[in-house]
């Protein structure tokens, strides 16, 4: 095993939120409740495993590694593992570990199992880093801070449909039993709802101080697909709270919303022959 | 000493042996059981004792001088408590030493109760060694032998399924209530009917924080007496149903040959309920709510078959989990009686 080779880290830190995922499914089905001290101790020793691959990758990037597939997707996981870090005291949902072990696992295989996913693209002749500007950088990260919220707000509502198709089937397991109540983790999801259009909202304002002073510089496909996201979840968000959805489908939009999402990932984060640069208008002012 | 040892002993007659015709002549109140250990003290030879009285089970745990001092017990106790000694000994058991301390560690767990796994027992446990313990009955044999004990009904019960899910129809609702709307302190629970089973299930709901129920029957004197149960409000038979709306959970359970919830009067007042679940408990045969209603939006309808059924199903899962718990309680046990007996060795060796 190479430890200097970023990939061996992140390959370390899906592997534990697997085993993790599992042993917690396990313990879970037999009726017995996953110590959390451990569920937060393994989860941050993946997250740790995960911070040093990609603080590697960015060593050998000379900045954020956002540049490829397998990057974005590391970076939405491990914003999401670092959400989830941060507000399980706030939403006190049991299993909302487990599942959250299980979704960054899913996301880590995805972005690891191919190589094709990862080219690296910083050796190439003439590479430019991705931001250049320290605004664009701040944009770029409160985005992908936001995609970690609604991959959050993705794990609850999948843990609401395991609830609502149980009790729909009207089947009760040790399982069901340790799995929130779908009120509480409607409740979440809206919270959650909220706090990511409103992170996405302060990065589409942030991106738009540059946006505006060079327009030339923003592809229109990226700008169309990061408005369309928003409205998505602003839309979602707004449709909720006047009761217009909710439960179940509720539920169901806010996973399709997350794979639209993550689907138009490379569109977002495609770059403009330009783009890395600085503006031009403000590149004249430094100079 | 060590031979003191070989008089730890269990007496006692349970469900397992004992029908319940012959345990309600051997019930012991509460009031009685310090009288009873008394009269257990002045048994000469009985070093330490404890008296364990259930439901279903009378129990005395002794620690004896040797093996006369024991067999005296049970005559002495029939005859101090009134109990017929020929019906006692007809339908009693005895365990001695390594024996006593499994079944000790058995009935603690609940792996000897008559609902496999219930945890009320470990409390009349508790209880009774704790009365044994301030009348000076117990000892430094049994105080450590009852202590260790309950912490490997603890680790019995943590480390595997035995206490895991509800086997009573009320807590069944419960629980099924909890994945709906979890905490039910802001639920607003509606009996309809008076039924006895609804009664429990709403007992049940009121035991774990339901805090607002209203209870409508045909009966008004039966309504105003439930409500009074429970502290709740009652809610006139005719009105009900246009205040539908207001409650998150509601157990129907009245003696009607006819539907009295069918699917046109819960969908018009689910518009009102902004997106909140709607958990409809059946509890009559026959069924009250008609069965189109499952199929509604947010609304989760469960009827007594459906309910005994998880009942079923959490008592199968609970004996599933036996052998496991079975398996952690002997080797709990054989450390436990090891150390005892090291313990009385040395303290034996450093006497002479």
């Amino acid at each position: 095993m190479d430890f200097s080779e970023p990939r061996t880290w992140l390959w370390s830190a899906a592997i534990l939120y697997l085993v993790t995922f599992l042993s917690g499914v396990i313990q879970a089905r037999r009726g017995l409740a996953y110590p959390a001290f451990l569920l937060l101790a393994l989860l941050a020793v993946g997250y740790f495993l995960q911070t040093r691959g990609l603080y590697l990758r960015g060593l050998s990037t000379h900045a954020c590694p956002l540049g490829n597939g397998m990057e974005r997707i590391q970076f939405i996981a491990w914003s999401f593992v670092l959400t989830y870090l941060i507000i399980r005291l706030i939403f006190k949902l049991q299993l909302l570990g487990l599942f959250t072990s299980g979704l960054a696992a899913v996301l880590s295989f995805i972005s690891l199992f191919s190589k094709g996913f990862d080219p690296h693209y910083w050796n190439e002749p003439g590479y430019q880093k991705l931001f250049q500007n320290p605004w664009i950088e701040l944009h770029a990260s409160v985005a992908i801070f936001s995609y970690g919220v609604f991959a959050l707000l993705t794990v609850v509502s999948a843990m609401y449909l395991v609830q609502h198709s149980a009790l729909s089937a009207k089947k009760s397991s040790a399982f069901t039993n340790f799995l929130p109540s779908i009120s509480q983790l409607e409740m979440a999801a809206d919270k959650l709802l909220l706090t990511g259009v409103l992170f996405l909202t302060s990065s589409i304002l942030v991106g738009s101080i540059h946006w505006f002073q060079d327009l030339n510089n923003v592809s229109f496909p990226k700008l169309f697909v990061t408005i369309a996201v928003w409205l998505l979840y602003l839309g979602l968000w707004l449709l909720h709270l006047t009761h217009r959805i909710f439960a179940r489908k509720f539920a169901i939009a806010c996973l399709w919303a997350f794979f639209l999402a993550m689907v138009s990932m490379s569109t977002v984060s495609g770059k403009k022959e330009t783009e890395a640069t600085f503006p031009q208008s403000l590149e004249n002012q430094r100079l | 000493m060590s031979e003191a040892l070989q008089s730890l002993f269990v007496l006692g007659l349970s469900h397992h042996k004992a029908p319940l015709a012959v345990r309600e002549s051997f019930a012991l109140k509460n009031g009685d059981l310090p009288k009873a250990l008394r009269n257990l003290q002045s048994i000469n030879g009985l070093l330490e004792s404890m008296v364990l009285s259930t439901c279903n089970r009378l129990e005395v745990y002794g620690f004896a001088k040797d093996r006369d001092s024991m067999t005296r017990v049970g005559r002495h106790f029939c005859e101090a408590n009134h109990f017929d000694p020929v019906l006692f000994e007809k339908h009693a058991y005895i365990h001695t030493n390594l024996s006593t301390l499994q079944h000790f560690v058995g009935v603690t767990a609940g792996l000897d109760s008559q609902m496999v796994g219930e945890t009320d027992i470990l409390n009349q446990v508790k209880s009774a060694y704790d009365l044994a313990r301030t009348a000076g009955s117990t000892g430094p044999v049994l105080n450590r032998l009852f202590e260790r004990g309950f912490h490997a009904a603890k680790k019995a019960r943590t480390s595997t399924g035995i206490s895991k899910g509800n086997v009573s129809v009320g807590n069944v609702c419960v629980d099924l209530a909890e994945r709906i709307f979890g905490k039910l302190s802001r639920s607003r629970v509606l009996l309809i009917g008076s039924g006895e089973v609804a009664e429990l299930a709403a007992q049940a709901l009121l035991s774990r924080g339901a805090a607002d129920i209203t209870v409508t029957s045909r009966s008004q004197d039966n309504a105003l007496a439930l409500a009074s149960n429970f502290g709740g409000a009652v809610l006139g038979y005719s009105d009900f149903l246009s205040h539908l709306s207001k409650f998150d959970i509601v157990i129907s359970s009245t003696a009607s040959k006819e539907i009295i919830l069918n699917r046109e009067c819960i969908s018009g007042n689910l518009s009102s309920r902004r997106g909140r679940p709607l958990f409809l408990i059946d509890l009559a045969v026959p069924r009250d709510v008609a069965p189109e209603v499952d199929s509604l939006y947010n609304v989760f309808v469960y009827n007594l078959d459906d309910i005994a059924r998880i009942a079923n199903e959490n008592l199968e899962h609970r004996r599933q989990e036996i052998e496991q718990a079975k398996l952690i309680l002997d080797r709990q046990s054989w450390s436990i009686w090891l150390d005892v007996r090291r313990r009385c060795l040395i303290k034996s060796i450093a006497s002479t």
